[in-house]
Formats: structure tokens, sequence, C-alpha cells
């Protein structure tokens, strides 16, 4: 009914999002990988300047993109008042008995604070700017080499791609029997969370058993098209490295570098 | 009327042949198929009849390769299924029931290449192949559509383009109608109608009136071939009917208890015309 | 027992890019005893309009109201019991160990000894045609076989009305007769059934008013013959064979069921 996207892909034009998802994963790998090397606030706040640009070039709003952190504030908060309290570097700034806030503290604090929150932007850019098809074509290409030491690249590929396929649908039909199951009486909220638990089964258990039958039915109509794993098998869908691609690589290098160095 | 199994003796020309084919499902005490023969010819339209658990969907199944039979033979323009699957599945392809488990890529025109993809069709003649196959099911401008977002009988007719771009010569529908509405039903039987003169079909179905201008129909009942005939003989025959719980769409129906021809009648248009002739001759007579 | 729909209204995803109005204002009524079916193509309204009988969902204008009380006002568990929804497909929510236990959940959950539950569990499987299955685990059953014990799960409700969305969908023609069949039974036994269906043959032969659906509003609401002699072309075949023959044979009449219909052509001179 109706065609919401998947996660938390944003579907605008952007230059962002046109580039090659190859590259957005391999850059989003590196960033995070950098992140790590730097340590000074100096070099975080400039990586931090860099990103929120580059989110205002890919015209996704603020608003929406801030929603992306929501999940993690919990783990910020708790980071920086445990470097807060318990740290005992630098100055005393306050002090009631036991608990003593420090300057070093409240620096480290923030310091962890803003990595953190780097990190979730980062990953969170890559999926707001990438559809979810894109990301798992981006994934099969990185991982082919791999197929050389037996790893099965194509059919994580493939796995990934039915189950874009089908998440919209099996969606449907939990709102469907949970539709059916309540219009028999059943009550999902009411009770203990053992009680609600134990609801969920009249919908678990049809779904369950429903997802297997069209997993088999799939298989058939899969194989009946001729289907026979990955050996000799071309692709349809292309993915093309240009030079806005490669740039972007060396941008995110290049930040990454200045950041570490500052 | 036909002898069933006599297509088999003339061999070479049949795209399709079953010689005493049986197969049972493991565990399950009655065969679901029991010394069947048959045969198709190129070009011909038969359409598959019969009870529910008569063996028609087992049939499918067999002729695909999906199944291997436990005893008979079972020929696809001159190859065996069980064997040879892949060479097979080339110029035979089935449309199944369910049109949204058929499915399985997250785009249409990715869907309607994926026949091509497994048979490692290079990629510039799979975008012609794949534009040809949506034009001809008149889905152009679905191509970037996502599966869910579609109507049954817009699912189905993708799964006929996906069909139609390997380019088999053999189709093979298993109720393919059974679950879409009026309209869905409609559409994707307008399309297969279409392509009736290039491919040779085996439909298999409940609704007897889908299949009314079939070359032949088979009436499968509890694994055996009982029936093999044309149509307008099956339908006048009320006893074959009623033994094989086959129900006469309503037009066919009127007729056969109006005394009319039940096969030649399949619109209300043609129905109503029949009757106004029969009562302007009575009146003339009079 | 009445149940009447005012001007409802329903909109989905409201105050989202993704907003739709499913149903415009449909006024209609379910009298006692009666079949009324509801047809209408995909999009028009039909599984929106059902769900809101049984408050599945709640309308966003306009009320429903059950004996002339708001439905709101109830009991959602009173309400669901007493107004029984069967969904297209139902088969795919099956889900208890044997056939007894799934058709016993809804008994259950109204709280019933279990005496009562197993009264009401054999009751149901026997008006479906499904007793012999009650050990049978649902899973292992054919596709009309599950269908009858899903609908046995509903019908052990005792609802005064029974909602049934597409219930012969995807079935063979036998079990589509039993089912029909059933319906009459029901109208029988003064149940209300609202058929949505997709399908006008079958509402010619066991409905007694429809109401025509379109883009989430009432086109038309009626006997069967009013409504669609009105207009043939979209029609059960039937009534389009007689009104091919209206012009210049009008003592055909206005047959809908099959067997009027045959007798009203066979009255014809010649015929």
């Amino acid at each position: 009914m109706t065609t919401r996207s998947l996660g938390q892909f944003y579907p605008v034009d952007s230059l962002v999002h046109a580039l090659d998802p190859r590259a957005k994963i391999l850059a989003t790998a590196v960033f995070v990988a950098g992140l790590f090397l730097i340590d000074s606030m100096a070099g975080l706040l400039f990586v931090a300047a860099t990103l929120a640009v580059l989110v205002a070039v890919s015209r996704i709003p603020a608003g929406t993109f801030l929603r992306l952190l929501r999940p993690v504030l919990f783990i910020v908060a708790l980071t920086v008042l445990i470097q807060v309290f318990f740290s005992r570097e630098g100055v005393t700034l306050v002090g009631w008995g036991f608990f003593e806030v420090h300057s070093g503290g409240l620096r480290q604090g923030f310091f962890l604070a803003l990595r953190i929150l780097l990190l979730v932007s980062s990953a969170g850019l890559l999926t707001a700017t990438t559809a979810p098809v894109a990301l798992a074509d981006g994934i099969e290409d990185l991982l082919s080499p791999l197929k050389r030491v037996r790893f099965p690249a194509h059919e994580v590929a493939m796995m990934m791609s039915i189950a874009l396929r089908f998440i919209p649908t099996l969606g449907e039909e939990a709102e469907k029997v949970k539709g059916a199951q309540a219009a028999r009486g059943a009550d999902f909220s009411e009770g203990g969370p053992l009680r609600r638990a134990r609801s969920l089964i009249p919908v678990l258990v049809p779904l369950t058993v429903g997802a297997f039958r069209r997993a088999d039915e799939l298989a058939e109509a899969m194989e009946s098209r001729g289907y026979r794993g990955g050996e000799g098998r071309t692709r349809y869908r292309e993915l093309r490295f240009r030079k806005a691609d490669a740039l972007a690589l060396a941008v995110t290098a290049l930040v990454l570098l200045v950041g570490i160095l500052l | 009327m036909e002898n069933p199994g006599e297509g088999t003796r003339t061999g070479g020309s049949l795209a399709v042949s079953c010689e005493r084919v049986s197969f049972s499902y493991p565990g399950s005490e009655r065969p679901a198929l029991s010394e069947v023969s048959l045969g198709l010819r190129r070009g011909e339209y038969v359409g598959v009849v019969g009870p529910n658990g008569g063996g028609k969907s087992t049939l499918v199944r067999l002729l695909n390769g999906l199944l291997r039979p436990d005893s008979g033979r079972v020929r696809v323009s001159g190859r065996d299924p069980a064997t040879e699957p892949f060479e097979v599945r080339k110029h035979l392809g089935v449309l199944f029931q369910n049109p949204e488990n058929g499915l399985v890529a997250p785009f249409v025109e990715d869907d309607v290449a994926f026949g091509l993809e497994n048979l490692g069709v290079p990629r510039q003649e799979m975008q012609s192949k794949v534009a040809r196959a949506i034009q001809t099911v008149g889905l152009e401008g679905y191509e970037r559509r996502e599966p869910h977002t579609l109507s049954g009988g817009e699912k189905q007719r993708v799964a006929l383009a996906g069909l139609l771009a390997v380019e088999p010569e053999i189709l093979v529908l298993d109720e393919p109608t059974s679950m879409l509405d009026a309209a869905g039903r409609r559409e994707v039987l307008e399309h297969l109608q279409a392509l009736r003169t290039e491919k040779t079909i085996l439909h298999v179905t409940h609704h007897l009136g889908e299949v009314a201008g079939a070359d032949r129909i088979l009436v499968l009942n509890g694994g055996e071939l009982v029936v093999d005939e044309t149509p307008g003989r099956l339908f006048s025959e009320a006893d074959v009917l009623r033994e094989n719980r086959l129900v006469l769409p309503i037009v066919p129906k009127l007729a056969l208890e109006l005394g009319l021809r039940p096969a030649k009648l399949r619109t209300p248009e043609e129905l109503a015309a029949a009757i106004l002739e029969r009562t302007e001759s009575e009146t003339r007579t009079v | 027992m009445r149940l009447e729909l005012r001007a409802v209204r329903h909109v989905y995803a409201r105050g989202t890019p993704f907003e739709v109005e499913a149903l415009r204002g449909v006024s209609l009524s379910v009298e006692t005893g009666e079949v009324l079916a509801i047809v209408g193509g995909t999009g028009s309204g039909k599984s929106t309009l059902a769900q809101h009988m049984n408050q599945l969902l709640v309308p966003t204008g306009g009320e429903v109201l059950i004996d002339g009380v708001d439905a709101r006002s109830l009991e959602k568990s009173e309400l669901r019991r007493r107004v029984g929804l069967v969904f297209q497909f139902p088969e795919s929510a099956l889900f208890a160990p044997t056939v007894e236990e799934d058709v016993a959940f809804a008994p259950r959950q109204l709280g019933l000894g279990e005496e009562e539950v197993q009264e009401r569990v054999r009751e149901s499987l026997v008006a479906l045609g499904a007793a012999g299955l009650a050990a049978r685990s649902p899973f292992a059953l054919s596709g009309g076989e599950k269908r009858r014990v899903a609908i046995a799960g509903v019908l052990a409700m005792n609802p005064e009305v029974l909602i049934l969305d597409e219930p012969t969908a995807g079935l063979d023609p036998a079990t589509r007769e039993d089912l029909l069949a059933l319906i009459l039974g029901l109208r029988g036994a003064g149940i209300s059934v609202v058929l949505v269906s997709h399908d006008l043959d079958e509402v010619a032969e066991v409905a007694d008013r429809v109401c025509v659906l379109h883009d989430g509003r009432v086109r038309a609401i009626g006997s069967l013959a009013d409504v669609f002699y009105r207009d043939p072309s979209q029609a059960p075949t039937t009534v389009r064979v007689a009104s091919l023959l209206k012009e210049s044979k009008p003592e055909i009449g206005a047959p809908v069921r099959f067997a009027e219909t045959l007798e009203a052509l066979k009255a014809l001179p010649g015929v």
C-alpha cells in the first residue's frame, strides 16, 4: 500500500547519492578506521565540520539526519558521564566528597562522545544516501575477490537481495496475521512482558511457517528459471566507477590525514 | 476422439511427451500420477483440469525437472528434464500460481532479467530482451517499480515477462490466475491468449472457462489421465463433468441446459445471439 | 443485530507524504439475517471497509453503529465477538498444533469454560464440513481444508455478523460451492453475512443486497436486480445475458440467480 523506502534511505538527488556505492562503502570504512587514529580535539572537530558539509551536500534535511543519531544518545550520555565523574586527570573543577569533576575528564568525555557521534553519522550518511539494493550490489562487488578463497560472495549477495525484496511483503503479511488474530480476540498489549511474548505466538508461528513456504516456492521458481548458483551467471545491473568516485575516496583520505595531523 | 498416448508414437514432432509416467511423493500411500501418457504437438494449446490432488501440479513439476518420475519417460523437445534440467528450462518456462513468490528481485526489470542472468547472456543482449519482454506484457514504465507495490495481475505479468525474456517455445501455466481478482485474471489471460500462435502451451487450471478455446482438454483425476478430448465434446458430457467435479462456467452451462452448443458459446453476447436466433427461427416457422 | 456505517471516512498515513484516503464517506447498513455483498475493484476500499465493521480500524470521520450504539463505546472484545471477520486467505493465520486447538483459540480468548469451548469447536467444524480434520495438524492440510478450518475458527465465536473477505479466492470449484452453501446456511440460521467479493457470479447466487464500492465511495446499493440491471456491463453473467435479451424480449424480467435465469430463458418461445 505505501511505498516507504527501506530503513533510513532518503531518496533525493544529490552528488553524494550519485556516487558509486562501492566508493561510499570504502570511504566509510576508511573514515571509521581513521577516526580511531585521530587523537586531538581539533582533528575531530575538523573532520566533524567536513562531515557536516557532506550532509548538507547530500540534501538530507538536518532534522532527519539528527534523528538517525537518536538511538546512540543514551550511550553517548553514559560515556560522557563516566568520563566526567571518574577521570582524575587535569585540574579539579568541582568537588562534592567522593565525586570530583576534573577538566581532563570533561575534555575526554566530549572527545569520546564526539567520536561516537561521528562513527554513527558516517554510517548513517552511507545508508541515507545509498539505496539498499545499491548497497547490496556494492557489497557483492567488494566481496567478490574473496570468491577465490571460497567465500560465498554470490550467495551472500543473492540472500541480501532476496531479503530486501521480501521485507515489505513480510511486513504486510505480519500486519495481516496480527489483524486476523486480533479479530479472534487476541490482545497483544495486555499483561507483563512474559504474557505479551506469549501472546505473539499466534503471530510468530504462522509467519515463520509462511516464510518457509515462501522460501520453498521461491526456490522452485528460481530453479525453474535456470538458477544454479553463481557459476556462469552474468549481471544485468552495472556498477561503473567514475572519476567522481575516485575523487570522493581521495578527499576522504585527505580529510582524515589532516585530522590525524592536527 | 484422440487416444491418450497416440501422440507419443509419432515421437519427434512432439514438443512434450509423457509415456506411462508414475510418481509418488515420499511418504504418501497413493501415487500422485499413475501411468500417465500424453503428448503435446508444437503449437498446440492444451488445457489440464481436474479435482484438487489429481496430479496436475505434479505433472508440471515433472515436465520441468523439479521432480523425477518413479517410472516412465518424460521428454521435452527431445530431452529428459530429470537428467538435463538446465537445457530443458531454456525451452520450457513455467508460470506458477502464486504471483508473490515467483518474483525474486527488488525491481521489475531486474526480475525480468533473472532468467537471462542464469543463462549467462551478455549484458548488452539482456537489455534488449528485457525491454522487449516488458513491452510484450504491457508493462512499459514499470521497470523500476518494486514488486510489493504491484497488483496481483501486474505481478503475474512481470513473472510472464521473465519467462518470455528467455524465449522458450513451450509455456506451462500452473493455475496462473487462481489467486487473482477478476481484473487481474482478465489481464493475464489476455496476454496469454496473444501468445497462443507462437508458443506451445499447457494450461493447468480450475476454471474450465479459461480453456474453452483450447485445442484439447486433459482431465487428471486421482493421478490418472481419464479424459483427453476437445472442449466441444467435454462440455457436453454432463456425467463426465460431474464425475470429475468439473464446473462449467455460466454461459456454457446455460447453453447446455437450453440445448445449445456449450463449447461454441463463451460470452454472454454469443449466448444472447444464439438464443435470439432460436426464438426468431421459431417465430418464423410459426 | 443491525450494523450501520454513517459517512465513514478513513485516511491512511495521515500527515505523511504517503497519505491516502481509502474511504470517502461510506454509508450502509447490514440488517439481521441478510447476506450483503460488497463489490468493487482493487483499490475501491473493500477490505478497509470490512475492517471498520469490527473496529480493527477506527474511522477518521463518521461513525459505526451497532444497534444504534457507537461502536467506539463498546468493549473491543465484545464487539469482535459479535462481529466476526475472516480475512482474505485466512489460512495464513493458522498456528496451533492441531485443528481443534486452532479453532478453540477464539472461544478460549472469550474466556468460555472448556466444555463450552469444545462444543463450539465441534459445531464449527461440522458446519464447515471439516469435522474429520480435528486431530490433524493445520499445516498438513490441503488449501481447501485449511480455508475451512480458518473460517471455523472465526465461526466458533458465534458472531451475529460474519464478514467474509473473498472467501473463495484461490479455491477449486467443489470447495467454492461448499462455502457458498455454507453462507446460505448461515443466513438461514439468522446470522448476517457480509460478503466482500470481486466475483459477481458468486454474489448473484447468495446475496440479498449488494453495495458497489468505487474509489472509496458507495456507487450503488440495493437489491441485486436493481443495482445490476442499472449497469449490466458490470454485472453477473446471468444479468448480462438477460439484459442483452431484454430489448427484444422484455418478458424475460430481471432474473439474477442461475435457476431463475434459466427458467426465464426456457420460457422464451422456441428455446
